[in-house]
């Protein structure tokens, strides 16, 4: 294992990524909204500053004083995925092992010869330069402790975006400071029931018998704190683990309450559900169907969910077929929809399944007929081709009022530049 | 059965015939990449469309798509795209006096020195052109 992890993060990752390509963003406090436009789920150090959280919805705290110099922006996940993909690119090009923990976090094996200060200076200077995220990045010995010294780097400016918590003395000097609840890992139930114990700070708790913290908060509880001591327990995952369930929910731009629009709303999330799958060469032995009403609304609250087995299947129509039949009966007329998705789970690769005595379907002829539609939407673009029954109009899709343009995505999109 | 039927033609690469063995079989080296070529899977390159004929003399015309990358050092004469007051520009750039300069194409408007904190800055260089019309 290595002695040294570190944890580079993007910071406001989805506002840095809208800055790369807007300068004049750059000066403004800005918030990109969750899907549908519904609340802050990134926010410049700017809209912080005005007191904007994390999950506030806009349009409840667009009235506040100060609100109004707040510029907005739709979520732009292709966008966020490319930038995600150049981020990642630099790092993987100066640090030869690294985990990509999220869409903007990756965990870095910093056993590296010379001096780590200036390599993790040169990194951050090289993802700015190339990949236009600034960035925070923290390190020491376990994978606990540099995800806490990224936390103290991006909230303490006068760091230099940079956290070595290497020294056993600094961490002890910090581990006094800090509330437990900052540990990742530790959630804000723990965090209350540890505090009710007389265990307040990092220090409480890395200080309690390491049987009492098995017994308080069972093994991962005990992990976290031989982390916190610098006893390595999570070791670098190069790749994602094995997919488990793919799932494809969305909150509709405005109530649903026609069965056609219900019906092609489903059959586009089990279309998409399914190009997950064979993008992984998985297929789905079991699919769940849900939708329900949004009490928030003032509508009156109605929910439904059904699940079948199914024989095991990636092909698009047969998982909007089955997911089709399991919403007729779900359904029930008179009830404004906001929500709706489909779940496939039982997943196994496609490879060596075994022949049905009796297949309902030609999987050669399905395998064929898909893997034509999925090339196609990878030389064009997602959505170029797909089954009629995902709808053509789809008037129920999510709101996205202030999309930016797919700049590096999209060539019909890309950034302009005037000549000068 | 295989099939070269409904994807048009996008399966047969010169290689595998039916009747008589295709004498290039081990010589399948398939279409230019240019995507390749210009290294737009590398992430520092990035695209962008120029809007303006100003340029036009140094052969850069409107709608012409730049492969700008941002991992170029700048260097005298170049072509950049640069952050200005926040607009985005194309413009060359020069080196006097001890600092850059981003020169205008056109000898009535003065250069402008690349200072941070006027809001000036060098967002990537041009390495590469793509027209589509010719
Ligand atoms: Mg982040």
């Amino acid at each position: 294992m290595p002695a040294t992890y570190g944890l580079i993060d993007g910071n406001s990752f989805y506002c840095s990524a809208e800055r790369a390509f807007a300068p004049g963003l750059r000066r403004v406090p800005l918030i990109v909204l969750s899907n549908n436009d519904g609340c802050a789920i990134a926010r410049s150090a700017e809209a912080k500053a005005l007191g904007v959280r994390m999950g506030d919805p806009w349009h409840l705290i667009r009235h506040r004083p100060g609100m109004d110099s707040v510029h907005w922006q739709s979520s732009n996940y292709p966008l966020y995925a490319d930038m995600s993909r150049r981020f990642y690119q630099v790092v993987a090009g100066m640090v030869p092992r690294v985990e990509p923990y999220s869409i903007d976090e990756f965990f870095l094996d910093l056993d590296l010869p010379g001096d780590l200060h200036a390599l993790c200076t040169a990194l951050r200077a090289e993802v700015l330069r190339v990949a236009k995220i600034p960035t925070c990045l923290g390190w020491g010995p376990t994978k606990t402790i540099a995800k806490l010294a990224n936390h103290l780097a991006k909230r303490h400016p006068e760091l230099g975006g940079l956290c070595d918590l290497r020294s056993p003395e600094l961490r002890a000097a910090w581990y006094a400071r800090l509330s437990v609840g900052e540990v990742w890992g530790i959630g804000g139930r723990t965090a209350e029931k540890l505090r009710r114990l007389g265990v307040g700070t990092i220090a409480d708790f890395v200080a309690l018998d390491a049987r009492d913290a098995r017994d308080l908060l069972t093994v991962v509880g005990a992990r976290v704190q031989l982390e916190l001591r610098g006893v390595s327990c999570l070791p670098l995952a190069m790749m994602a683990a094995p997919r488990q369930g793919a799932a494809v929910t969305r909150s509709f731009g405005r109530p649903v309450t026609r069965w056609a629009e219900m019906r092609e709303a489903v059959a586009a999330f089990a279309h998409r559900a399914a190009e997950k799958l064979r993008a992984e060469g998985l297929v789905a032995g079991h699919l769940t169907v849900f939708l329900h009403t949004n009490p928030h609304n003032g509508d009156p609250w109605h929910s439904g969910q059904r699940a079948a087995r199914i024989e095991p299947t990636a092909d698009s129509g047969a998982l909007i077929g089955e997911a089709l039949r399991l919403l007729r009966s779900l359904w029930q007329p008179g009830y404004r929809y906001a929500k709706a998705g489909v779940m496939l789970n039982d997943l196994r690769p496609e490879a060596g399944q075994p022949r049905m005595l009796f297949p309902t379907r030609d999987p050669v002829r399905s395998a064929r007929v898909m893997a034509a539609m999925d090339a196609v939407n990878a030389r064009h673009s997602a959505g170029t081709l797909r089954p009629l029954a995902t709808g053509l109009a789809r008037p129920w899709a999510a709101r996205a009022a202030r999309l930016s343009p797919r700049y590096t995505t999209r060539l019909e999109e890309i950034l302009v530049a005037r000549a000068w | 059965m295989a099939s070269n039927s409904g994807k048009g033609g996008a399966d047969y690469d010169g290689g595998r015939t039916t009747g008589f063995a295709s004498p290039a079989g081990d010589a399948i080296e398939g279409p230019i990449d240019l995507g390749e070529v210009l290294d737009l899977r590398r992430p520092h390159r990035y695209p962008v469309r120029v809007l303006g004929d100003a340029l036009r003399e140094r052969g850069i015309h409107p709608g012409d798509i730049l492969i700008a990358d941002a991992a170029a050092p700048p260097a005298d004469g170049r072509v950049c795209i640069a952050m200005v007051h926040g607009d985005v520009w194309v413009c060359q750039i020069a080196y006097k006096r001890g600092q850059w300069w981003l020169r205008p194409a056109s000898g009535a408007r003065e250069p402008l020195p690349v200072v941070a904190e006027d809001d000036i800055e060098v967002w990537a260089v041009v390495a590469a052109l793509v027209r589509t019309e010719v």
